[in-house]
């Protein structure tokens, strides 16, 4: 099974130990993995502020980038939910026959991490150890966007030593919503500060998601205010075993 | 004139942002047709299910519900009356006579003023169906369920409900009536606001005392 | 009223960006619990009635459907109804815009010689900001809804457009009724309350021979409107008057009679969580002897025509006026209704706003959302709220392209350069580094970063940043994994 990895543009650049996650992970399960390394960013950031030919020629260079690759991986449910979501309509508008053709190709090969794990590998179990009480944060790409569903949930089921701390209040948001966490600062703010409510009330170790962002904007707060929680990307949860466990970053 | 030219301006601005999308007028009614229906037509309740449905939802309503069979409803629309310990009703001028028993103060319809209407007690009329579901009495204010008005100034009603009247769900109330009525009112539980935190409060305007009697006509 | 927000400006053209018009709103508990509480509410009692309703994502469908196909096929369809309602004795007026259904409204009551008018709540009739215009003229304009009463009494703006008081606890009713209808002696009791303002209604309804409502419906093929209510105010105002007039936008039509078994059933769901609302009433025209002898229709454009003719956004006039949409809304939740400057508040409001001012005003609206989409979920008519978010922001970001002030934006200059950088991985890198340096300057001995400059500061307003790590990812991956293979450009 061969695959290649889109880190995105954020994990690159602040979240390099969710990508080594990633890649323990599925070199364990016997992926072959590769990376492109003219790989930059999916454009969501540009599409979701109205920045739209700024996108699309992201879109388009991303979709170029990966023609002749047989499965793409990506550890963001928010770069999937853009890929799927928005490029129809980018490349609608902006693009012609030819790129609508190699999009029509690539979009099946993509897949975010758990789906990846489930739906092409078949696995649940994945061999992880992590002996730590967790409560799963469900973002808003994965649980709307790409439908998710229940991925995260079975592959935590099987990790060893892991204590489950549910969630209330589950399908609400963050706040984060990329630049309307800065654009929107305050309001952005007083969701998190309901959201840190809910996820402190579990008394977990740690916050767990598919997406960076959701955890860069609730960790970025736990640490502000010395909360006792750390967040953590599932993929480093699913990589962790008994010889090498791995822990987020102080 | 200038509302005669705001009439064209509207429509024109109408038709030329849906150009490229309206159907020809003898293809409307087929576009119309082709609109896909997947929802529940037809409920999946016997008939004694659905009955006893319809006086659940009565009563989580506080409906005051009582079931006769049809001889013996004049004695129940009398038992009715006198628990009320109200004395003056108005009538639709087309309740059966059987109806008004004696011992009542009855005002028949034949245009009352509304300061008449709003001197007594009570109303009592028919009804044109009830949904079961929602627990809904529909009036088309006919000749036996009265002017609107009617069922609106009074604070108790009482409303005489045949089982044959009942559907289970409102797709089935619409498939019975072949002409869209000119007047309907469906009313569901007595008025109610939540407009101060949420409390519900029942009986703002409108009868804040509904009394059914569901007359067991079927076999 | 120590709690009540200062006087919110709720038209778009004057309000401030919803950034700044929330601020005083997420510094208020007592605000932002009432709306939640409000919400939950609701929220609770809908999710009961969806999970008992098998067919509602098929019912939300045939909704859709059918108002999609209305819309697509509206001039028709107003044709019709302009038709038929004035055969069944109504009087159709056309206004194009808030000013001429103002003025054709005052017109109406003049011919009456109306010195008051009593009105069942309309979201329509606030748009056009009918009431001071009217009062203005010298009439007396009676609100009849509860919560409009509370509104109107205490002076204050609407903040939802189901339960448009929600922002407001007992005892601030109290406050307010207590005072306006000389009641000192009155509790705080939501049950005393309301039997407070029955009483306060009852001589209006009966003497008022003049009342304006909206339309939830106009029925096509009959001419028909309905409307949808809980308290009973709306019966009184449409049986016992001479003169109705009802105010509705050109997107309230729906076909036929029958398309009521379809909105009815998702109507009071979405709204209020109830299976069917207490009172709905449906007439066609004039009836003898039944109800007003004099009945007009305003139908009213105000934008509409604009919205209609674009392809995507045409569906943001599907919207039924339910709230379903804000119900479920984090963002509303914190901030209430009005912070969004606007009669129409929450996730519909930040779309149709901005449309209905042509894009001129209310710019900030489609940007107060974080795109969660639990909106797009809940929704009746399936409106891609989330969608049309995005094209609109698309839109306000094409508009400013080109303005001066906005070219020293900040986050327009980082996303425009963000742009070039990302385009080219050579760049990209480069700038990691870059950043990587400058990161290091403001980054603290635990390893994160406290404080940033600029847009930054309004992560670490309330956010720590953890610093740019020593190696990106792919540095990593060119260090221990890559091959031969890769290490060639395409």
């Amino acid at each position: 099974m061969h695959a290649s990895l889109f880190i995105t543009c954020y994990n690159d650049t602040l979240f390099p130990e969710t990508g080594r996650a990633v890649v323990s992970l599925l070199e364990r399960l016997g992926v072959e993995l590769d990376f492109h390394p003219q790989q930059t960013c999916c454009g969501q950031m540009h599409a979701n502020t109205g920045f739209r030919s700024e996108a699309y020629s992201l879109a388009k260079r991303l979709v170029r980038l990966y023609a002749d690759v047989e499965h793409i991986v990506i550890p963001s449910s928010s770069c999937v939910a853009m890929i799927r979501d928005q490029y129809p309509g980018l490349f609608e508008e902006l693009g012609n026959d030819s790129l609508r053709r190699e999009f029509a190709a690539f979009l099946p090969r993509v897949y975010e991490l758990s789906e990846f794990l489930i739906d092409k590998l078949g696995v649940e179990d994945v061999g992880a150890y992590f002996p730590h009480r967790v409560t799963y944060h469900a973002s808003c790409h994965g649980l709307r966007g790409i439908h998710l569903g229940d991925r995260p949930f079975r592959l935590l089921a099987k990790v060893r030593g892991l204590d489950l701390a549910p969630l209330p209040n589950l399908d609400r948001c963050c706040g984060f919503g990329g630049t309307f966490s800065v654009k929107n600062a305050e309001v952005s703010s007083a969701m998190l500060a309901v959201k840190l409510q809910d996820v402190l009330g579990t008394q977990a170790e740690y916050c767990t998601a598919l997406d960076n962002s959701c955890l860069m904007h609730l960790g970025g707060a736990m640490h502000r205010q010395y909360a006792g929680m750390k967040t953590i990307h599932m993929a480093q949860i699913l990589a962790s075993t008994e010889s090498a466990p791995m822990e987020a970053l102080l | 004139m200038a509302t005669l030219s705001s009439r064209e301006n509207v429509l024109g601005r109408i038709r030329q942002a849906t150009a490229s999308v309206a159907l020809a007028p003898d293809t409307l009614a087929a576009g119309y047709a082709s609109i896909p229906r997947s929802y529940t037509r037809k409920g999946s309740l016997s008939r004694a299910a659905t009955i006893e449905l319809v006086l659940e939802r009565l009563r989580d309503y506080d409906a005051e519900v009582i079931e006769t069979k049809p001889e013996s409803l004049s004695d129940a629309i009398h038992r009715v009356l006198a628990a009320s310990g109200r004395r003056t009703f108005v009538v639709p001028p087309g309740l059966p006579p059987a109806w008004m028993p004696p011992g009542f103060e009855w005002m028949i319809d034949r245009g009352l003023s509304h300061e008449q209407i709003e001197k007594a007690d009570g109303v009592v009329t028919g009804a044109a169906g009830a949904i079961a579901d929602s627990g809904t009495i529909v009036l088309h204010h006919t000749a036996s369920e009265g002017r609107r008005v009617l069922t609106l100034l009074p604070d108790w009603h009482l409303c005489v409900l045949f089982a044959s009247q009942v559907v289970e769900t409102l797709p089935e109330y619409f498939a019975r009536v072949d002409l869209s009525p000119a007047l309907v009112t469906w009313i569901s539980g007595p008025s109610a606001t939540a407009d101060i935190e949420m409390t519900r409060i029942k009986g703002v305007h409108g009868p804040r005392h509904l009394n059914v009697i569901l007359v067991h006509d079927e076999a | 009223m120590s709690h009540i927000v200062e006087h919110p400006v709720l038209d778009p053209r004057l309000a401030p960006p919803f950034p700044q018009a929330a601020l005083p709103v997420l510094r208020n508990p007592q605000l932002r619990k009432n709306v939640a509480h409000a919400i939950d509410v609701i929220q609770t009692k809908r999710g009961k009635l969806i999970h008992e309703k098998t067919d509602w994502q098929d019912l939300r469908s045939a909704a859709a459907a059918i108002r999609t196909h209305v819309l697509e096929n509206l001039g028709a369809y107003l044709e019709q109804f302009e038709a038929r309602c004035t055969a069944a004795g109504g009087h159709v007026h056309w206004a194009s815009d808030a000013a001429e259904a103002r003025q054709i409204i005052l017109d109406l009551l003049r011919q009456e010689k109306a010195t008051e008018v009593i009105k069942i709540k309309t979201m329509t009739s606030a748009e056009i900001q009918l009431n001071p215009f009217l009062q203005a003229a010298g009439l007396g304009v009676f609100e009849t809804d509860l919560a409009e009463i509370i509104l109107q009494l205490g002076n204050q703006e609407p903040s939802h457009i189901v339960v448009p008081a929600l922002h407001i606890n007992r005892s601030q009713v109290r406050e307010i009724f207590a005072k306006s209808m000389g009641r000192p002696e009155l509790s705080d009791d939501p049950h005393a309350l309301t039997d407070a303002a029955r009483t306060y209604l009852r001589r209006k309804f009966l003497d008022i021979p003049s009342a304006i409502s909206g339309a939830n419906y106009l029925i096509a093929e009959t001419g028909g409107v309905a409307i949808v209510e809980s308290e009973g105010n709306g019966r009184m105002c449409l049986t016992l008057p001479r003169t109705l007039i009802t105010l509705a936008g050109i997107e309230k039509v729906l076909p036929r009679f029958d398309d009521l078994e379809v909105m009815l059933q998702v109507l009071a769901r979405s709204a209020t969580g109830e299976r069917m609302n207490p009172y709905t009433s449906l007439w066609n025209g004039v009836t003898p002897g039944d109800g007003p002898q004099n009945f007009h229709v305003v139908l009213l454009d105000n934008g509409r025509s604009s919205i209609l003719a674009k392809k995507r956004e045409r569906q943001t006039l599907r919207c039924i006026r339910c709230a379903a949409c804000m119900n479920s809304c984090p963002v509303y939740r914190q901030t209430g209704g009005h912070a969004y400057g606007s009669v129409y508040p929450g996730p519909i409001g930040a779309i149709l706003t901005p449309q209905l001012m042509q894009m001129h005003h209310a710019q900030s609206l489609p940007y107060a959302s974080s795109l969660c989409g639990a909106c797009y979920e809940v929704c009746p008519v399936k409106i891609n709220i989330p969608e049309i978010l995005l094209e609109l922001r698309s839109q306000v970001v094409d508009q400013e392209r080109h303005d001066l002030g906005r070219f020293f934006d900040p986050l327009y200059l980082g996303l425009r350069a963000a742009g070039v950088i990302l385009s080219r991985a050579w760049l990209f890198h480069a700038v990691q580094r870059l950043g990587r340096i400058g990161g290091s300057f403001v980054t603290r001995k635990d390893g994160w970063i406290h404080a940033m400059p600029s847009v930054g500061g309004k992560w670490t307003q309330t956010r720590d940043l953890r610093g740019f790590p020593k190696d990106t990812f792919h540095a990593w991956w060119q260090q221990n994994r890559a091959r031969q293979s890769e290490k060639g450009a395409k």
